[in-house]
């Protein structure tokens, strides 16, 4: 006859115990896995824009970034950056410059296409259009958000490139070129692949698309 | 060795990047904004901290005392405020750096000009007789280096003497007073005779700082220096028809 053996408290314990630890550890792998899991993704259709000719939407891993336009203050740029966005040029493009809480920088659409990374190159690729003036002499105030083509050192070297600031700087006015403002999805932004040891990404995230709303 | 190696190397690879809007913007560490929202839109930062540029460093510069650093910035900014928002665009200056004890290679000097990066660093201890003038000449420095092509040496030496040489640089001669003479005889001061730039950056600054009437006196009583006055107004008014000395 078997003897059944009845476990102690304690045992009952360590075995609770471990299954809530086992539960928590499962849990925290897909938590922690998923970076996008508490970003909230804005359907641009669930809004009224009061000017949707200027609203563009890019789509990035963790969602959708709104952004308007500013023809007005910066006409060639705005013109430019509609220009590849209509084209489709900046998909799979990738975020090949991020500070992290700062500034995400994307857009070199010569040596950032995924599948054709030249890490070496990244950040100094053009267009195939030109480059365009800078539009400066404004008084477009750098809050967060703020969307701005990326230049050289140089003013008037104006391309592909683009920023978006994650924090206030008021030292980017008169300084780059403004061409929108983030309306909705700034926290999209702040999950994009960053590093804290580099401003420049390896294995960076990619633009999965860029559309003009209409 | 290669324990410490090891040790810095995990340093580094700790330590998280800081992202620097100032220094991300001209390359120059260690730098805080002093005053920001002025009139010409110049933007005035200061030295928190000593720093060294260039790849062997050899441009140092500490940072100043905040007592002196508030009296000297009232001189800077009164004197770079004639200089309109649309001049400075045009010549590309928009940075200024204040710091002490600026120096090149260990030789003092009173400023360092980058048109490229639209930066002008000064040393705000420098020569306290000519302290004001010294800024102008900087100025006209960032000038120079944006306008090359209208600012012709070949042309400007015709100015002097058939039997005058410049030095063979700004640094080659001991001769670097920047007291004016009193009887100019084509040359405002004994730096003036350094090189042709130099000169010219002396001709400019006096221009800017002297009054008219005595500017007026200058040129009827030396005709180099008269000649060298007319060619440094013309070539500013090419670069920008507003502005007035």
């Amino acid at each position: 006859m078997v003897k059944k053996i009845r476990a102690s408290k304690s045992e009952k314990f360590i075995f609770v115990f471990l299954i809530v630890l086992g539960i928590i550890t499962f849990c925290t792998y897909f938590i922690i896995k998923n970076k996008c899991l508490f970003v909230k993704n804005i359907n641009p259709k669930s809004i009224a824009f009061k000017k949707p000719n200027n609203i563009a939407i890019l789509n990035a891993p963790c969602g959708n970034v709104i952004i308007e336009l500013y023809p007005n203050i910066s006409p060639n740029a705005v013109q430019r950056f509609i220009t590849l966005i209509k084209s489709n040029a900046y998909e799979n493009i990738a975020f090949h410059r991020v500070i992290e809480n700062k500034l995400i920088q994307a857009g070199d659409l010569e040596f950032g296409k995924k599948g054709n990374l030249d890490y070496g190159k990244i950040g100094t690729g053009k267009s195939g259009l030109g480059t365009i003036k800078s539009e400066i002499d404004n008084n477009f105030n750098y809050t967060k958000g703020s969307v701005g083509l990326a230049r050289t050192f140089r003013n008037d070297t104006e391309d592909s490139q683009f920023f978006i600031i994650l924090q206030d700087e008021p030292l980017f006015k008169g300084e780059y070129t403004p061409v929108g403002k983030v309306l909705f999805g700034l926290e999209v932004l702040k999950k994009i692949k960053y590093e804290r040891r580099s401003e420049y990404i390896l294995r960076p995230d990619f633009i999965n698309s860029f559309k003009m709303l209409n | 060795m290669s324990i410490i190696r090891a040790i810095l190397l995990s340093i580094i690879l700790i330590i998280p990047v800081k992202a620097n809007t100032i220094y991300n913007l001209i390359k120059i560490p260690n730098l805080e904004i002093y005053e920001i929202n002025t009139k010409n839109k110049l933007k005035y930062f200061y030295a928190a901290r000593p720093f060294g540029l260039g790849t062997q460093k050899n441009i140092v510069c500490s940072n100043p005392n905040k007592k002196d650093l508030k009296i000297k910035y009232k001189i800077i900014h009164k004197n770079l405020n004639r200089y309109s928002y649309d001049y400075l665009k045009k010549i590309n200056l928009k940075y200024i750096v204040l710091c002490e004890n600026l120096s090149i290679s260990e030789l003092y000097t009173a400023g360092i000009p980058d048109n490229i990066m639209k930066t002008l660093i000064l040393d705000i201890k420098f020569n306290e007789d000519y302290f004001e003038r010294v800024i102008h000449h900087e100025v006209f420095h960032i000038i120079h280096l944006q306008h090359k092509s209208i600012f012709n040496d070949e042309e400007w030496i015709r100015f002097n003497n058939s039997n005058f040489k410049y030095a063979e640089c700004s640094t080659c001669t001991k001769k670097i007073s920047l007291e004016q003479y009193q009887e100019t005889k084509g040359f405002f001061t004994e730096y003036s005779k350094s090189t042709a730039s130099e000169d010219m950056a002396e001709v400019y600054s006096h221009m800017i700082y002297l009054k008219k009437t005595e500017i007026n006196q200058i040129r009827k009583s030396d005709p180099i220096l008269n000649n060298k006055i007319s060619y440094i107004k013309n070539r500013i008014k090419e670069i920008d028809n507003s502005f007035t000395f």
